[in-house]
């Protein structure tokens, strides 16, 4: 069956303010761009779509994931992986350790195997037991991709991840995000402010205006 | 004719010898008087406008505030402020002397006045921490009758050599919860030492007495020993007087310890755990926790009733079989800042309106060291009592008074209770 | 201009022209004063311990160092059970405030209760250790409040019941006592750690990723939070390690006394008035360092004992614990923690202004203000005490604060980890064991000035609470402010009497609040280094704790709450009504 994620009726609240409306579906391997100012709700969407929507909002509709309502889910249970601006590393376990913590219950040695062999398809060969803050911020980017893609998601969510690297960066790794994303045939959902995200996501846009 | 004029010279010489010797005897006794009263004016030019820190037990409220009382009257008097240092034990002073002696401070001393007797006194004057001489000094101290009056003489059989004044009696007397004995079968309110033993076995958990050293849990098992003596021969009761030896502890002892052995399974928390003080355990009998106590101050009784920390019901009684009783003073340090003050303090102590108003029930009710006889009608008057409150021990309770033995016993029966009972097993 | 206040905005320090200047002398100097006040005073008193332990005692006239000391020790009946009680009650008591604090913070971290909660135990921190004795005492006695609320329709008591506590042999109520009191403690620190805005923005965004990755909420709070947050929190909780094992006023009013916990018994050895026993307090005082230093160590060691066994359990990819069934644990033993709380504070409250309340009657039969009336004329003395210490030495440890941070930035450079581990320095060894050979120091310099040795033994722990609260504040300072007051002509003084101070009004009152309290709670300090001769609240609470009249000390113990509380409440007002800019 093909993956889908789907966005139905949803309408976000601020306070009473209503913020945003949206009806859409993404298929398996597509990307839907959203882009709008800041204020204008892209971010909360995210959260309501991952069940962390704070305090002081509130929201109407469905989320439906390959065929199953998962609104009444926590949100550890819905398997949405997220890519933040930040790469969020944790700073208490070393670049294997972020990676394992991800992945699903297995044989130690094999999940061991398994992290090398995606550490070397990234370019960051060797670098298992390195601690994250020594990274760079570009090999900080790719492993929090690497920590979100082997935590097996059913969907991907992007919240602006790419706007701190700097130009060159930027480019090789929206490539490798978003050549993941079609390799796995995910859905996948991301909010920016760069055109250029866009045209390289070649998914439907959609701009949200600030609120009335 | 030469004979009678003989006998007319000397009966004029003697005559004049003996008037001489009469206002030889006057003039040296209204010297001696007027020397007293000198140095008593003496003692006053210096006490006066000074702070005296009287370190005495603060676990009363009642005879907190009558220690207040007297700060205000001496405040009013001689301009003294009164300072009452609340003490949890008395030994806490003594060891405060003590502290001062070795760091070598010898007139600066920060207690100025100590409420002691007993044991504490005892080792005060074995290390030579108090002032001598001053107390049989004051002028207040002739009310008490000394020639003649041992109780004011004697702390538990050592003679106080002028170095405390007597301020109270006591007596042990007990109380007990009206609602929790209630007279019926097993359940009769215990009045010999014998009694309270069947009463505790056929009521279990509901008596118990304060942790030796406690002065009070003390004096319970030295009730309960010379109670125990009653029938020995009179060779074994007169060592009670004497003082503790390795000798005559062990034959002395033994049947307390016997008693006690019957006695704790029946007790509260079955023995294992003894009450700190004698306040704690008055609010174990508030709490219904125990039915019956014992006090040193009867008065106390009827004023936590007053202030709510007794319920109604309690009744107080003494014992027919004997109340142990002794005197309570007041002592000066060696090396008090205010040695003057302090006795201006303990003479105001010893009056006869500082003592009609301790005597008061509604203030602290602790019986006074004066003598009736000693004192002037308007003096007396002073000590007039009023309508008993319902709590309150009935007047001539105490049909029979026992006196204290020898401190010593005091040292010999806490090491023996601790060796045997003092770690729960 | 513009040239100059590139210049100034380029150099990251600030020196001043004029090194002569007295203020920065002053300020310059305070970290070593501060450093001073706070070693030497322990390190004299330990010293002055050391040596009667080893048998030199002149005031006994034993001046031959043997170890007579100790073996009069060893030969204490019931020294083991002594030994046994103390730890056991301080380990037991420190690991249950922490796992309970673990699991409020891991069930509630992101609902809105973690806020309630904090806002609900805030005011409890407050209350000395002698105050939440007794209201714990109240509650759990044969005759208390829960004995009261289930006689006689249920357990059909009519005079109260055979019981164990409090009092009872195996320390239990003086674990009840230590557990929640030191429970809002840890919790508060915790969430003190989690309120600094990068720390606290960074955890919460990882804890979110983690829920992102599948891990339930307590499990990603125990897996990705915990791990940070447990080195923060290492200092607070050995304080309470080392406060729970060696502390006075909870045995003294909670524990038994066949035989007491160590430092109880060291206690009355000391005040004995048999003086050879102070060779034994002495050897006593020792040993109880070491059984403090020991429960240190052993939880540091456990501490790296438990990272090396889970450190696989971190990254094995376990998701789930049994989340839901330990949030409904967690959720109840919350509830009974602040029931617990709260009975006994009504149940003080009631107790205070009681008429005659016979067990097994829930209420009190009527209700008097007289408790209240005698003790008020009674206490005056006392609390001028009180207030008077609390402010002086308040007032003293602030001002030494202020210099101390304004050096570290007059400098550019932090305090050292050795400046900052001093400071904990009176919170870890146990005040038992210095406390009798600093007021005996003391003495011997000088006897009569009473209140200065109290405030100066006060001082030794206010100062690391005052400092801890206003060192997070202070550092947080934008230097820019200073930069361009310098750049406009005035001189460090002038900036931080104009500049820094107002900015700080607010974290500086909190700072004077929590010094307050601290002061007024003092209890073992208070009566040794003033002789007993200066009563405050406090060492009125205690003598009066186990006296006979709950209601008497109902009322002190109430006081006791209320004198902080105050120092809160003008903390929180004042700020809204001056120096009103500087409150973000």
């Amino acid at each position: 069956m093909q993956s889908s994620l789907e966005i139905k009726n949803c309408e976000l609240y601020r306070q009473h303010e209503q913020l945003l409306s949206l009806n859409e579906q993404v298929k398996g391997g597509e990307i839907l761009t959203i882009m709008g100012p800041s204020g204008s709700g892209k971010s909360s969407l995210l959260n309501w779509l991952t069940g962390t929507l704070p305090n002081g909002f509130n929201a109407s509709g469905e989320v439906w994931l390959n065929g199953e309502n998962i609104n009444t889910l926590p949100a550890h249970l819905r398997h949405i992986g997220v890519l933040y601006q930040d790469a969020l590393l944790f700073s208490h376990l070393s670049v294997s350790g972020n990676i394992a913590f991800a992945m699903p219950k297995g044989n130690k040695k094999q999940r061991l195997e398994k992290i090398e062999h995606a550490l070397e398809q990234v370019g960051l060969k060797g670098m298992a037991s390195r601690h994250p803050d020594n990274l760079s911020g570009g090999q900080q980017a790719r492993v929090a991709l690497l920590r979100m893609l082997l935590s097996e998601p059913k969907a991907i969510l992007l919240d602006e991840p790419f706007s701190k690297l700097d130009t060159q960066l930027r480019v090789d790794t929206r490539e490798l995000v978003f050549s993941q994303i079609r390799e796995h045939k995910l859905p996948a959902i991301m909010v920016t402010h760069d055109h250029s995200d866009a045209e390289a996501a070649n998914g439907k846009l959609i701009t949200l205006n600030l609120a009335k | 004719m030469l004979a009678n004029k003989f006998w007319q010279t000397l009966s004029r010489y003697s005559l004049c010898f003996v008037a001489f010797c009469i206002c030889l005897v006057i003039s040296f006794k209204s010297l001696a008087s007027t020397q007293l009263q000198s140095r008593w004016q003496h003692v006053e030019s210096l006490g006066k406008d000074q702070s005296v820190y009287f370190y005495a037990w603060g676990g009363d409220a009642q005879i907190n505030a009558y220690i207040q009382w007297a700060a205000q009257q001496v405040k009013t008097n001689y301009n003294i402020n009164l300072v009452h240092v609340k003490l949890s034990d008395t030994s806490e002073a003594v060891s405060r002397v003590l502290a001062e002696k070795s760091a070598n401070n010898n007139d600066k001393g920060s207690v100025d006045l100590i409420w002691i007797n007993g044991a504490n006194f005892a080792t005060m004057s074995e290390h030579s921490l108090l002032l001598k001489q001053w107390a049989n000094k004051l002028p207040n101290f002739n009310y008490t009758d000394p020639s003649n009056n041992p109780a004011v003489n004697f702390d538990f059989g050592i003679p106080t050599n002028g170095m405390e004044a007597p301020w109270g009696q006591a007596s042990l007397t007990f109380y007990y919860d009206s609602l929790a004995i209630d007279g019926t079968a097993n359940n009769t309110l215990p009045t010999t030492l014998n009694q309270l033993l069947s009463w505790s076995a056929q009521n279990p958990g509901r008596f118990s007495y304060p942790k030796p050293p406690d002065f009070l849990g003390m004096s319970f098992l030295k009730y309960a020993l010379v109670m125990l003596h009653q029938q020995s021969d009179d060779t074994l009761k007169a060592q009670l007087n004497q003082p503790a030896t390795t000798q005559n502890t062990a034959q002395v002892l033994n049947p307390l310890w016997n008693f006690l052995n019957k006695l704790h399974p029946t007790l509260w928390r079955d023995g294992s755990h003894f009450m700190q003080s004698g306040a704690q355990m008055r609010r174990l009998v508030g709490d219904t926790e125990l039915s019956i106590a014992f006090t040193f101050s009867a008065p106390e009784v009827p004023a936590a009733v007053k202030r709510y920390d007794l319920p109604k019901s309690i009744r107080s009684y003494a014992m027919q079989d004997g109340s142990l009783s002794n005197t309570h003073f007041v002592a000066i340090p060696y090396n008090a800042s205010h040695a003057q003050s302090a006795q201006l303090v303990a003479n105001f102590l010893l009056s006869p309106e500082a003592q009609a108003h301790k005597q008061k029930p509604s203030v602290w009710g602790d019986k006074s060291v004066l003598i009736q006889s000693t004192l002037s009608q308007e003096q007396q008057a002073l000590f007039k009592t009023v309508e008993p409150h319902p709590s309150a021990l009935p007047l001539n309770s105490i049909k029979r008074t026992l006196s204290e033995p020898h401190p010593s016993w005091v040292n010999a029966i806490m090491q023996g209770w601790q060796a045997r009972f003092g770690v729960s097993q | 201009m513009s040239v100059a206040s590139n210049k100034l905005a380029a150099s990251p320090t600030l020196k001043p022209h004029k090194s002569a200047d007295i203020f920065s002398k002053l300020v310059k100097l305070s970290p070593r004063f501060l450093l001073a006040l706070l070693i030497l005073p322990v390190i004299g008193g330990l010293i002055s311990v050391l040596l009667p332990a080893f048998g030199y005692a002149p005031v006994l006239e034993h001046t031959t160092l043997g170890l007579h000391g100790f073996t009069m020790l060893m030969q204490t009946p019931g020294l083991t059970h002594m030994v046994m009680l103390s730890v056991g009650t301080g380990l037991i008591s420190t690991l249950l405030a922490f796992i309970i604090t673990l699991m409020i913070l891991a069930a509630f971290f992101n609902s809105p209760w973690l806020n309630r909660i904090q806002r609900l135990l805030s005011p409890i921190l407050v209350i000395p250790h002698a105050a939440a004795a007794i209201a714990v005492g109240f509650l759990i006695a044969p005759s208390g409040m829960i004995s009261r609320l289930v006689s006689p329709w249920f357990s059909g008591w009519e005079l109260a019941p055979n019981g164990m506590f409090p009092h009872d042999s195996f320390g239990i109520s003086i674990i009840l006592g230590l557990t929640l009191k030191e429970l809002p403690f840890l919790l508060l620190m915790a969430l003190g750690v989690l309120a600094q805005p990068e720390l606290g923005k960074k955890l919460r965004q990882q804890h979110k990723v983690a829920l992102n990755l599948g891990y339930c909420p307590m499990t990603a709070f125990f897996k990705v939070i915990l791990p940070s947050l447990y080195p923060l929190l290492r200092l607070p909780i050995l304080a309470v390690l080392a406060y729970a094992s060696a502390s006075v006023e909870m045995p003294l009013i909670l524990g038994p006394n066949t035989p007491p916990t160590l430092a109880v018994a060291i206690m009355h050895w000391f005040n004995d008035v048999d003086l050879n026993l102070r060779i034994k307090a002495s050897a006593g005082a020792l040993l109880q360092l070491v059984l403090s230093g020991g429960l240190l160590a052993l939880w540091l060691g456990g501490e790296k004992t438990i990272k090396a066994l889970f450190s696989d359990l971190l990254t094995n990819g376990e998701r789930e614990y049994g989340g839901v069934y330990w949030q409904k644990i967690t959720t109840v033993l919350t509830v009974f923690a602040i029931s617990f709380i709260l009975l006994s504070l009504i149940g003080l409250i009631m107790w205070s202004v009681a008429g005659f309340w016979r067990f097994p009657a829930a209420l009190p039969e009527q209700l008097t203000l007289l408790h209240f009336k005698s003790a008020l004329m009674q206490m005056q003395s006392p609390l001028f005490n009180t207030l008077a210490i609390g402010l002086v030495t308040t007032l003293f440890a602030i001002i030494i604060t202020l210099l101390c941070l304004e050096s570290e930035q007059l400098s550019a450079k932090p305090l050292s980890r050795f400046t900052s581990l001093i400071i904990y320095v009176p919170l870890l060894v146990p005040s038992i064991a210095f406390l009798f050979g600093l007021v005996w120091l003391q003495q011997l310099v000088n006897n009569q000035a009473a209140f200065f040795n109290v405030v100066f033994t006060h001082l030794l722990f206010v100062l690391p609470y005052v400092f801890l609260s206003l060192a997070s504040s202070y550092r947080r300072l934008d230097p820019r402010f200073a930069h361009v007051a310098a750049s406009l002509g005035a001189t460090p003084c002038k900036v931080f009497l104009h500049v820094k101070l107002p900015q700080l009004f607010a974290p500086i009152l909190i700072a004077a609040a929590l010094g307050l309290a601290i002061s007024f709670g003092q209890y073992l300090p208070t009566l040794l280094a003033g002789g007993g001769r200066i009563a405050t609240i406090t060492t009125e609470a205690v003598t009066l704790a186990n006296g006979a009249s709950r209601r008497t000390s109902a009322v002190y113990a109430i006081m006791q709450m209320a004198l902080p509380l105050i120092g809160f409440i003008l903390a929180w007002v004042l700020p809204k009504y001056f120096f009103k800019s500087a409150h973000r």
